[in-house]
């Protein structure tokens, strides 16, 4: 009689750390869930802001001092120098995280040279300046037309020489 | 036998009782306690979150402040909730970085986070921390000689700065921003005093000996735009800002340097490299605004010869 207590009692207690077992098995999942989901928003959040960023900074950044003209082809807006972009792309590893962006590139629209990478030897006959290429995950682009300015030199004179171009910027997808 | 099994079962059913309430006792403060603090975790979560997603979003939304041919320009933000903007300033890396750490005010008890948004190509005058809902940013080109960045001044629609005979251009210059909190003229007793020809208000400028007084540090500048800045910021920020503006100077000369040495020397010749390079060197020793000056006349030099070539490298 005793012993047939003694195990009701035993199983009782088994049955109790069961179900708290059990219990927190379900607490713990639906924390897991609940985390995954808050995770997943703030990823969500994170691309947004930074896609916003991307195309707010497209508009402005041809007038940032390491791509605008300033004086040097008269009072132009949207006006990104060609000479110094050149320079500024074999400088990228001092700037890779200075704009807080995946990708910086200018792509010539007019006149079209097609796909041929801007270096020393293609210059200026070329169609795609990279100047910043960060190897993540990148989004899509966010673009903004500009002027392509460089210093020709003709049969007597200096002149300047403009193109159309297209400044792209992409943003880094999160997670 | 029967008194025995009485006996058995008078302790039983002790047991079962005390063992069964002692149970459902304990899993149940645990749990209670465990939801509560767990609760609280999230609203914290969720609140340095939203302050974060904010510090971030104010970042974002001065990008199209960047000037172009402007001499400035101005914007506000307001925020739904009470702010505290905590104004940053760390020089890491290459360029620095500007810190914006946000502090939003719930249930009457200000939330503080303790986590930064860092920017590298922003440069945010200010005091240490700026409380409100509205917040006025204004930004001005800083040149020197050649663009550096843009410079932008945040202050509280708290705070209203009234300027006193303050130089015509200057004068002229506010008048024309229209910014709410910034006066020449109907002062009041609250606001902050910005002298130009005293030494006994909030905030005194000598604009010809060019340093601001402000809380006992003199701040030295060149250029209405590092004056501003000198006027909004406290001194601390100030100083960590310019270091991080020479920081940039000295990559933007190199970048010329090597602008001139890429175009070559037949099409617009060569003449700035050494003073390029010199104003490169000095810009990255500058230990405080004092020694300003003697970058500022290199810039001279290096401007003078630019506007006498050929073809201007900017």
């Amino acid at each position: 009689m005793v012993r047939a207590i003694t195990k009701k009692a035993q199983l009782k207690i088994q049955q109790m750390t069961f179900m708290l077992v059990a219990v927190t098995f379900l607490f713990i999942l639906v924390g897991v869930f609940f985390l995954s989901i808050k995770l997943f928003n703030l990823r969500k959040t994170a691309t947004i802001l930074e896609e916003e960023n991307a195309m707010l900074l497209v508009s402005k950044l041809a007038n940032s001092p390491e791509f605008s003209c300033g004086n040097s082809f008269g009072s132009k807006s949207n006006c990104v120098d060609f000479d110094k972009l050149m320079v500024l792309r074999e400088r990228m590893s001092e700037y890779s995280e200075f704009w807080g962006v995946a990708k910086i590139e200018v792509r010539k629209v007019y006149p079209d040279e097609g796909n041929i990478l801007c270096n020393e030897e293609t210059y200026p006959d070329c169609g795609i300046i990279r100047i910043l290429d960060r190897k993540v995950n990148a989004g899509p682009a966010t673009s903004n037309f500009v002027s392509l300015c460089r210093k020709e030199v003709g049969e007597k004179m200096i002149y300047d020489k403009c193109e159309l171009a297209r400044l792209l910027v992409s943003s880094e997808v999160k997670g | 036998m029967s008194e025995l099994q009485n006996k058995m079962q008078g302790k039983k059913a002790a047991l079962e009782i005390s063992f069964g309430w002692l149970f459902a006792i304990i899993a149940g403060v645990i749990i209670i306690f465990g939801a509560i603090y767990l609760s609280t975790k999230i609203i914290r979560t969720e609140q340095e979150t939203i302050s974060v997603e904010t510090g971030k979003e104010i970042g974002i939304l001065l990008n199209p402040l960047e000037t172009s041919f402007e001499s400035a320009q101005t914007t506000s933000i307001t925020i739904p909730a009470e702010t505290r903007i905590n104004n940053g300033c760390e020089l890491v890396g290459n360029f620095g970085e500007q810190l914006i750490r946000l502090d939003q005010k719930s249930f009457d008890k200000w939330i503080e986070t303790n986590i930064n948004i860092r920017f590298s190509n922003k440069y945010i005058f200010s005091n240490a921390q700026i409380e409100g809902k509205k917040f006025f940013i204004f930004s001005k080109p800083f040149e020197f000689p050649f663009k550096i960045a843009d410079l932008m001044y945040i202050t509280s629609s708290k705070d209203t700065y009234c300027f006193i005979s303050a130089p015509d251009e200057i004068e002229d210059e506010i008048s024309d921003l229209s910014q709410q909190n910034l006066l020449t003229e109907n002062c009041s007793e609250s606001d902050i005093k910005v002298c130009f020809e005293s030494n006994d208000c909030d905030i005194n400028v000598n604009y010809d000996m060019k340093y601001v007084e402000k809380d006992n540090d003199e701040m030295y500048f060149e250029g209405d735009s590092l004056m501003y800045a000198a006027i909004f910021a406290d001194s601390e920020t100030y100083e960590c800002q310019l270091k991080r503006l020479m920081l940039r100077l000295k990559e933007i000369s190199r970048l010329y340097q090597e602008k001139e040495i890429f175009m070559g020397e037949e099409l617009c010749g060569s003449n700035l490299g050494w003073d390029l390079n010199e104003l490169s060197e000095l810009a990255g020793s500058l230990e405080n605004s004092e020694q300003l000056e003697i970058i500022a006349m290199t810039a001279d030099t290096v401007s003078e010869k630019n506007d006498a070539r050929r073809c201007m490298l900017w």
